[in-house]
């Protein structure tokens, strides 16, 4: 029963990584941009929602259809500013892209730090549990992990099987080849960063209820997401999904049997594991 | 493709597809394509000769929106195209199988010809689908299958499908034979009759000198992005200076 309850708790945990390392990978997909302000866009979400659900009394499933639109205009006004500017650099782009999303996610984190101060916080939402037998799960895991999975899924039919999510998909596979079939890449590009944006702050907003945060968090979650769309391979949807819910898996046990030191950790030892094992990422090595 | 008499067609019999005035391009500090004029007449097959370096590809991509012209002018049917961006020019009119076919090697056979065919009005949209699956039977059976996943032949099939979905009134392709067996090589350029005749003028980049003056109306030669000879395909096959330009000397 205790497997099954720590099976359980890792895949939920692994469906909110599905959300935080996708929208990471859909911009790099699209962009060849690895957004190092990832973290601090998952965070600031997180803290708006805090801070609107302590002031309003709204529960944060309320909040989370708000954060998703503010912040896919937030999204859609800064890449024409930052990110546009850079696809025409060649091969200056990626080093350049580092370089911008750098300084986004320190004025961000400072924006952060200065609206909401340095303190963690988590909202109490749903803070009971569920029985089933032997096997006690939390009410606010749970949601959280569905949401997550959920919004996932939406992502996932809507890449698939609507042309504008072709489109996408075929701009990140071949920008020409894109322009060759009339597709304004341009565009593309927008609401692909547009979209990262506002899944990076869906999870921030949900990620408030099971975890606590503070400005500082920020990086932290920037280089998990990165590990998870590395162990995955960047660019690949599929690979970069069994990454989340494997690294899910792996902490929810190693959370119960070595620790919560061990569970911090274990993204990295993986990730070293990997990349000495795999260099090319798992899906190519499966 | 534009059929026999249809209204678009039938406007457009004197004017060239493209006239190219003085067009120079290049890449960062880089001039490939130098004071560049050429004229293609409609509904003709028109090669475009060159070793290696000569900048083929470089004036196709400039004709198809890839890379801004740095001056001069690029009209289709009269209508200036230069300094629009890719996908404007697409939707021009302008059919492109680039070099590499950059296709997209996750998204199915289906799923390219659909892309594309956004570009062509809905009704010609499921006309040419027909058409090109007759022409290429081997991408009707193939339908669902990713194109990475395809040989070489069946992929430079694709990419002419696709660029021909767009419903273009001229096609360019960027030296389709790479690549392929010498039996695929001729499927592909049997098929630019078939286009022709179907309204379409074609622009073929081609390193081999037989192969492509023997499939073309009319040539020119590129060496070092100027056009140093051009003339009818059958006169530039009996002109030794093709081949000189070809050797350097």
């Amino acid at each position: 029963m205790l497997a099954v309850q720590l099976l359980i708790n890792g895949i939920l945990l692994g469906g909110t990584y599905v959300l935080i390392a996708q929208s990471l990978n859909l911009i790099f997909g699209v962009m060849r941009v690895v957004n190092l302000a990832h973290g601090s866009f998952i965070v600031m979400a997180g803290l708006f929602t805090f801070w609107l659900s302590a002031r309003t009394g709204l529960s944060p499933l309320i909040v989370l259809p708000i954060v998703f639109v503010v912040s896919f205009v937030v999204g859609a006004l800064l890449q024409p500013v930052l990110i546009e500017p850079l696809m025409n650099q060649g091969r200056r782009a990626e080093l350049l892209s580092l370089m911008v999303t750098f300084g986004l996610d320190y004025v961000l984190v400072q924006i952060a730090l200065h609206v909401w101060g340095a303190d963690y916080v988590s909202l109490p939402y749903l803070q009971s549990t569920w029985t089933f037998g032997a096997i006690t799960l939390s009410k606010a895991l749970v949601v959280v992990g569905l949401f997550a999975v959920g919004i996932v899924a939406l992502l996932y039919f809507g890449l698939n099987y609507t042309s504008f999510g072709k489109a996408l998909l075929a701009a990140s596979q071949s920008p020409v080849g894109a322009a060759c079939c009339g597709i304004n890449v341009r565009r593309v590009r927008l609401f692909a960063f547009a979209l990262g944006i506002a899944l990076a702050s869906s999870a921030g907003t949900l990620l408030i209820m099971i975890l606590p945060m503070a400005a500082e968090s920020a990086d932290n979650l920037t280089i998990l997401a990165f590990v998870i769309v590395a162990l995955g391979g960047l660019g690949e949807y599929a690979g970069v999904t069994i990454a989340a819910f494997l690294l899910g898996l792996a902490q929810s046990l190693a959370g119960y049997f070595l620790g919560g030191d061990a569970a911090n950790v274990l993204p990295f030892v993986i990730l070293i594991a990997v990349m000495l094992l795999w260099p090319q990422g798992l899906r190519r090595a499966a | 493709m534009t059929l026999e008499g249809s209204p678009a067609s039938s406007h457009v019999v004197d004017t060239p597809a493209l006239t190219l005035e003085n067009v120079s391009a290049g890449i960062g500090p880089l001039t490939i394509l130098h004071d560049l004029s050429m004229v293609v007449p409609a509904r003709k097959i028109v090669v475009v000769l060159g070793a290696n370096g000569a900048g083929k590809t470089t004036l196709l991509r400039t004709i198809a929106g890839l890379l801004p012209p740095r001056s001069g002018s690029i009209c289709l049917f009269g209508e200036p195209i230069h300094g629009r961006p890719a996908h404007l020019v697409t939707r021009a009119g302008i059919g492109h199988v680039p070099s590499g076919r950059e296709l997209f090697p996750r998204l199915s056979v289906a799923d390219h010809l659909e892309l594309a065919g956004k570009v062509a009005s809905p009704s010609r949209r499921t006309e040419i689908r027909e058409q090109l699956l007759e022409m290429f039977p081997v991408l009707a059976e193939r339908l669902r299958q990713p194109v990475g996943t395809m040989s070489g032949g069946q992929q430079q099939m694709v990419a002419i499908a696709r660029a021909l979905m767009t419903d273009p009134r001229v096609l360019l392709l960027d030296e389709p034979s790479t690549g392929l067996a010498p039996k695929v090589v001729l499927a592909v350029f049997e098929t630019l009759p078939v286009l022709r005749a179907q309204g379409v003028s074609v622009v073929v980049a081609e390193q081999s000198l037989t192969l492509g003056l023997s499939h073309a109306d009319e040539a020119f030669v590129l060496d070092h992005g100027r056009v140093v000879l051009s003339g009818a395909a059958s006169e530039l096959a009996q002109d030794h200076r093709v081949i000189d330009t070809y050797l350097g000397r």
